[in-house]
């Protein structure tokens, strides 16, 4: 049956989106999977390996940075993602790649790296490394490769654009074609080299680029591509439509490699055949000499295969503080904030800039670093250029003076170079500053300094006998139970002041009382304790009368409220008093029956008025 | 008699055995940080913070091992609210103190200071307050005792009145500066990337200014998603809520209100 190109292509887009969706709903149901490959188990000294942690079910991980090993250095140097799609069962993985570079020979066992993908953890297998201690001779002649090589990145001029008529038969040879090229054939291991990839495509075709250019291979690593550029460029008469990626490129293992063809996937649309009624020439004449009836090709560019012959890192004059940077540098230091405030921490910054491979490149070493305590550095790298080959890498130390010190710590940082094969060491002179330490840090109780491993002992007279020994960046072991809350805010302490409250004011209240007490209580109570007192001495009989009517009298001002009736009776007692004070002159206690009489009308006074 | 001395051992069986589980959980975490695994051992100890029994109050070492452990797991910012929480529960506590003037240091952030700081880092605030309540209580009970027992003797009775200045002046003091006084209101920026203020709850809202990561800020409000939050003079605006954490962890009980 014949269809139309409409048809076809409507065909294939429904196909398209189909196979699409297929893949979404597999990648969503993908297992997540991680697994842990040494490129070799054993090599030689001097030389490195590239250790790949693959996650498949997922397109994005958290991996460590560095792993851990003691006397490896095992660095993240990039990562690939890769989507295939097997029976309609599209499966994608990433590979993180890590250079190990050993620090020593002998066997190490590289610990399962933890890896968090898709919301979950993993751990992979523990894997078995050697290093053998065999003397590679260093490789020759490099610098003459190098110089020989063709420059990295040669200028594309576009050339003029030229009208050609269309072919009727596609020549897939000059309907693209792929070239790569590579300013070495000879590299270090561990060196960057730049990498220009170039697509070409003829100009007379519309091409639909899919997918991303793929390139690599066992042992060596290529970062990630940057944009293409497009440019146009003739070649044998065509005019080509240029991509061109550029990457950087670094192999882990010494040894020849062949570095497969890099690859990528287009659509062309070359003419198909015209349908009955339409393949006329006189038709293709009317349409200025093209098809009208294209028809979708898929294609696959390829360039030649890149051969390379990576060179062990020479063994022999290997500088201490040697890291792996592999390239061109210089150096240069800075302190940030050269008066810091006592115990307050200084900034040096060593920067390195240059060219080479700023990923793999480890920090500076810190010398003439007596009397500080530093911490391990964190870096940053403004590239230069959109590879990251060349531009400064800054590492910032943190410093804390544990003596006064007018100078900062030197930095030393060493590194090879492959054009000359050669380490080159370079310096930092200490820098002026003044710095001094804090109460905290004071040299009478100060930490135990232990730069080189970036630990201190860090006494704490606050925190508690289980912090007494606890190392700077040690974890604490123990554990105290401390509240969220502030006291002010909880319970207990709301409670137990309110009974402080309560206690304090009982008190009060009994000392007060008893004060009271001790004084004659009352007014009111001293009041009615004298009307007693002055009663109780109108009765007595031997009380002598002037004395027993001021008791009455004095009675009635006390106990009896102001009336006719008492004014009346004081009147008359007065008068009695005074008689028998001035007049008769005898303080003879009184007769019993007026003492009677006078008891009777005091207390009936105060009884009638009571009353009323 | 017996059947409460019964129920009494019960009971504290029951709660030894959930503090060993809890000590030998911490006991793991710290070997796995120990051994190189920091994001197992973050993990870990993630999982033994959010136990209940850890609400009400919490160990300030635990959360200083998993501030160590997110910065070796390189995230810093969350390594310095880890720190921060430890010293909000001890903030004697030196070694988290100097983690986090480290932390903050390599983030390019100022070192907690004040003296404010000072007092707290001479003196727990629990202790000033607990003690000072003490001291100016029995200062109180001293005072009254003085006056009616002895109210000659002027000399003790100024001393002690003198006594419960002091001690409840060291207890409002200690309240002043303890930090989970104002904890609530404050929150750390977590997020890796530096979040933009905006002027208003939206991405669409003029940016004015941004906030460093592990910055501390105060959230002034609340709005859904977004939180109008203060790093300091000038530094006032909208940011998405899943770039900063508050301060208090969620499952606290003083969390409550924020």
């Amino acid at each position: 049956m014949n269809l139309s190109p409409l048809h076809c292509f409507r065909r294939r887009l429904l196909t398209v989106a189909v196979l699409c969706a297929a893949g979404i709903c597999s990648l969503d149901a993908a297992d997540v999977s991680v697994t842990a490959e040494m490129s070799r188990p054993e090599i030689s000294a001097g030389e490195m390996a590239e250790l790949q942690i693959k996650v498949t079910g997922a397109q994005q991980a958290d991996v460590p940075q560095q792993i851990a090993v003691d006397g490896l250095q095992v660095r993240l140097t990039g990562q690939s993602t890769q989507v295939q799609m097997v029976n309609f069962k599209v499966s994608s993985s990433v590979v993180y790649s890590y250079i190990v570079m050993p620090l020593r020979t002998g066997k190490f066992a590289i610990p399962g790296v933890t890896v968090t993908a898709d919301g979950r953890q993993f751990r992979t297998a523990p894997l078995q490394f050697s290093v053998a201690d065999t003397r590679a001779a260093p490789a020759p002649a490099v610098q003459q490769a190098a110089q020989s090589a063709p420059p990295p990145f040669p200028g594309l001029q576009p050339p003029p654009r030229r009208a050609r008529p269309a072919p009727q038969r596609v020549d897939e040879s000059r309907l693209s074609f792929g070239e790569i090229t590579c300013p070495k054939k000879a590299i270090f291991a561990g060196e960057v080299v730049p990498v220009e990839i170039r697509y070409y495509f003829d100009a007379n075709y519309q091409v639909q680029v899919r997918g991303k250019v793929d390139f690599g291979g066992e042992g060596i690593v290529a970062e990630r591509f940057p944009d293409p550029k497009e440019s146009r460029e003739e070649r044998d008469g065509t005019v080509y439509n240029v991509l061109t990626f550029r990457t950087l490129l670094s192999a882990v293992k010494p040894g020849t490699i062949d570095v497969p063809p890099a690859k990528l996937d287009c659509q062309v649309q070359v003419p198909g055949g015209a349908p009955p009624g339409f393949d006329d020439p006189i038709f293709r004449q009317l349409m200025g000499g093209q098809s009208p009836f294209m028809q979708a090709r898929d294609l696959q560019v390829k360039t030649a295969p890149l051969h390379l012959d990576i060179l062990p890192l020479p063994k022999e004059g290997r500088p201490a503080s040697f890291s792996g940077a592999v390239g061109q540098f210089d150096i240069d230091a800075l302190v940030s904030n050269s008066k810091p405030a006592p115990g307050d921490p200084a900034t040096l910054s060593v920067k390195i800039g240059g060219k080479g491979n700023f990923k793999g490149m480890g920090a500076p070493v810190l010398t003439e670093d007596e009397g500080w305590r530093s911490y391990p550095p964190t870096d940053k790298f403004d590239s230069s250029d959109d590879l990251s080959y060349s531009g400064v890498k800054s590492f910032d130390f943190t410093l804390i003076a544990q003596e006064p010190k007018k100078f900062s710590p030197g930095a030393e940082f060493s590194y090879f170079d492959p054009t000359t094969a050669k380490y080159v060491t370079l310096n930092t002179k200490p820098l002026s500053l003044q710095a001094s330490p804090g109460s905290a840090s004071n040299p009478a109780v100060a930490p135990d300094v232990s730069v080189g491993s970036g630990e201190t002992k860090t006494p704490s007279k606050n925190s508690g006998p289980d912090h007494q020994e606890v190392k700077q960046g040690d974890p604490v072991p123990g554990m105290t139970l401390r509240s969220w809350k502030t006291p002010l805010v909880r319970s207990e302490f709301v409670t137990a002041t309110l009974a402080m409250l309560t206690a304090a004011l009982a008190l009060l209240g009994i000392l007060w009382y008893r004060h009271v007490q001790a004084h004659g209580g009352s007014a009111r109570a001293q009041r009615r304790r004298m009307i007693a007192e002055l009663l109780a001495s109108v009765r007595l009989e031997s009380l002598d009368a002037t004395a027993t009517f001021e008791a009455a009298l004095g009675y009635l001002e006390l106990a009896v409220p102001a009336s006719e009736e008492r004014k009346a009776l004081i009147d008359s007692l007065t008068a009695r008093r005074d008689q028998l004070k001035y007049g008769v002159g005898e303080t003879h206690p009184l007769a019993s029956t007026e003492r009677a009489e006078i008891l009777t009308a005091i207390t009936g006074l105060n009884g009638n008025t009571h009353r009323s | 008699m017996r059947r409460f001395l019964s129920l009494l051992g019960l009971v504290c069986i029951a709660f030894s055995s959930l503090h060993a589980d809890t000590a030998s959980q911490a006991q793991a975490a710290t070997e796995s940080l120990r051994s190189g695994h920091p994001i197992d051992a973050a993990s870990r100890y993630r999982t033994l913070l959010t136990d209940p029994a850890f609400r009400t109050a919490c160990s300030p070492e635990l959360w200083y091992n998993l501030g160590l452990a997110e910065e070796k797991s390189a995230n810093t910012a969350v390594a310095s609210l880890c720190y921060r929480r430890a010293l909000l529960l001890d903030p004697t506590f030196t070694p988290a103190r100097r983690q986090l003037e480290t932390v903050l240091g390599t983030l390019g952030l100022p070192a907690p200071s004040g003296w404010h700081e000072s007092v707290r880092q001479a003196l727990h605030p629990e202790l000033l307050i607990v003690a000072g309540s003490i001291i100016g209580w029995v200062g109180v009970f001293g005072v009254i005792l003085f006056i009616f027992l002895a109210p000659r003797r002027k000399i003790a009775i100024a001393a002690l009145i003198v006594l419960v200045i002091l001690g409840h002046g060291a207890a409002v003091l200690g309240t002043f500066v303890d930090p989970r006084r104002v904890a609530a209101d404050k929150a750390v920026v977590t997020s890796k990337k530096a979040p933009v203020l905006h002027a208003t709850p939206a991405d669409s809202g003029a940016p004015g200014g941004t906030l460093s990561p592990g910055m501390l800020v105060s959230v002034l409000s609340r709005n859904g998603a977004w939180w109008y939050v203060s790093g300091g003079p000038g530094l006032t605006g909208w940011i998405p809520s899943d770039t900063v954490t508050p301060l208090l962890p969620a499952g606290s009980s003083s969390s409550g209100g924020s």
